[in-house]
């Protein structure tokens, strides 16, 4: 491994402030961001126009698109795609209900929360369920969690449901679910938010379970089980 | 961009001191500011929403209000005071922060005072004998704090006159936005390293009660001295205990 700078160099830190590198003598002359808008399959007004639904569900985590299209997604009708990664919303018109899967991209959560609030104001009710790294997870007690593939928490909600752990601080949860849910929050809104710690990222079979769980609970349409596609190499040492 | 709980479109902030943290070195502007409102128990009145805001949410930071929840940017008051805290809990997109950083000053325009924290570097106070503090004040602030400014037995610290302040994140930028929209400002920051900062939050907050205490009213006792509240959020700031499984 080569050294990254002149040997003795100083490597100042970087600037807290700005979660896309940016410095502080840089920051001036940073250019004023294009419009993030949402790509729709077809062209036409009454395509572009939000849909009213019964349930909004937003899934966002790291590597989650493959998760799913397989066990999420299959027969539903696409809407449009979100501007960051793979991301795409579509429409389970037997049920009314509108899906949000949603790649990891703090950079343009903010954005793209602006982009799907028409479809979180007209929803009659919002459920986001967030993805993150078991080891994000922080509490006084991380030792009862150490054997869990998973550990679901609610923010807020429903003090009857016991077989989920109310998300205590220091913890949280960010992106476009995080906005969605609190500008629901904000509004006095329905809104039910979950978050789900995982040891396996992208989610494998086992570590799917607890999403698929509950998937299934709060009534969403999904598959029973997921198996993730094989790949010829486990890219390990390429 | 603002969103108030009691519905309505602006701030009525006439009169107010606002205390606004940018986004800087150990963080150490808004672990003050936490201090500032669960000692003061102050309320939330609203929060900020914006692209330049990664958004946030989750249980509350603290302790007087359990039922809140997080959000990227909150406002809270003390009508009583007239004080006025923001809090990030995010930090920003460079892209979009010349347009949240407009919005922010005019919406903030009406205050009495603005008074913006911050943090640099420690390596860039260059003289070790000089005082860790350092500020810059509009003429209009240096006018009407002239007595407080002026006493030398209390303000020791220096003027900044640099273009840039290393690790201070926005703090400039925003000061000079202010400053040119008439507003009267001023820019507090402390030298400091990455590490547990809580001990710089707390110092940053007695130093500027002690510059004036009508800008924060946090007095106790009558002996000058005042406690400070821990939000319950600061639990677990250096991640999990050491499993023990590890041994």
């Amino acid at each position: 491994m080569s050294c990254p700078g002149g040997f003795g160099e100083l490597n100042i830190p970087s600037s807290r402030a700005f979660w896309d590198d940016c410095e502080e003598d840089e920051f001036e002359n940073i250019k004023p961001a294009e419009k993030l808008k949402l790509q729709f399959d077809a062209e036409g007004d009454a395509q572009e126009l939000p849909v009213e639904s019964e349930l909004f569900v937003l899934i966002e985590g790291p590597q989650i698109s493959e998760f799913c299209n397989n066990a999420l997604l299959t027969g539903l009708k696409h809407i449009c795609g979100i501007p960051s990664k793979k991301s795409a919303l579509h429409w389970n018109a037997a049920k009314g209900q509108l899906v949000a899967s949603l790649e990891e991209d703090l950079s343009n959560s903010g954005e793209i929360t602006e982009l799907l609030l028409p479809y979180a104001q007209l929803a009659k009710k919002v459920l986001t369920i967030t993805i993150k790294p078991k080891v994000e997870y922080k509490s006084e007690e991380i030792d009862r969690f150490s054997d869990d593939v998973s550990i679901v928490c609610r923010i807020g909600g429903n003090k009857s449901d016991r077989d989920v752990v109310k998300l205590e601080e220091p913890n949280f949860i960010a992106g476009v679910t995080a906005g969605i849910a609190s500008w629901r929050h904000q509004l006095d809104l329905p809104i039910s938010s979950y978050v789900i710690y995982t040891d396996k990222l992208p989610l494998d079979a086992v570590a799917a379970q607890a999403v698929l769980q509950l998937l299934q609970k709060l009534g969403v349409t999904c598959s029973e089980r997921y198996v993730p596609s094989s790949k010829d190499s486990s890219y390990l040492y390429t | 961009m603002l969103f108030l709980k009691n519905k309505a479109k602006t701030l009525d902030i006439a009169d107010y001191t606002v205390i606004l943290p940018s986004i800087c070195v150990g963080n150490a502007a808004q672990l003050a500011c936490d201090l500032l409102i669960a000692s003061k128990k102050l309320q939330r009145i609203g929060s900020l929403f914006h692209p330049c805001l990664i958004p946030v949410y989750g249980p509350s930071a603290y302790q007087h209000e359990p039922e809140e929840r997080v959000a990227s940017c909150e406002l809270y008051t003390s009508v009583e005071d007239k004080l006025l805290v923001i809090q990030f809990r995010a930090p920003l997109i460079a892209r979009h922060t010349n347009d949240f950083q407009k919005q922010l000053v005019e919406l903030l325009q009406p205050a009495r005072r603005v008074i913006i924290l911050s943090g640099s570097f420690g390596f860039e106070r260059r003289i070790m004998e000089d005082s860790p503090w350092a500020y810059r004040a509009s003429d209009n602030f240096k006018e009407a704090h002239a007595a407080q400014l002026g006493n030398a037995s209390l303000v020791k610290w220096k003027e900044h006159t640099g273009e840039h302040i290393f690790g201070g994140g926005n703090a400039l930028q925003l000061f000079k936005a202010f400053d040119q929209l008439k507003v009267p400002v001023m820019l507090l920051f402390r030298y400091l390293l990455e590490g547990d900062n809580s001990t710089d939050a707390s110092l940053i907050v007695r130093e500027l009660n002690e510059l004036c205490e009508d800008f924060l009213q946090l007095r106790n006792g009558g002996d000058g001295k005042f406690k400070l509240t821990v939000p319950k959020s600061w639990n677990l700031l250096f991640g999990n205990e050491v499993t023990e499984l590890l041994f």
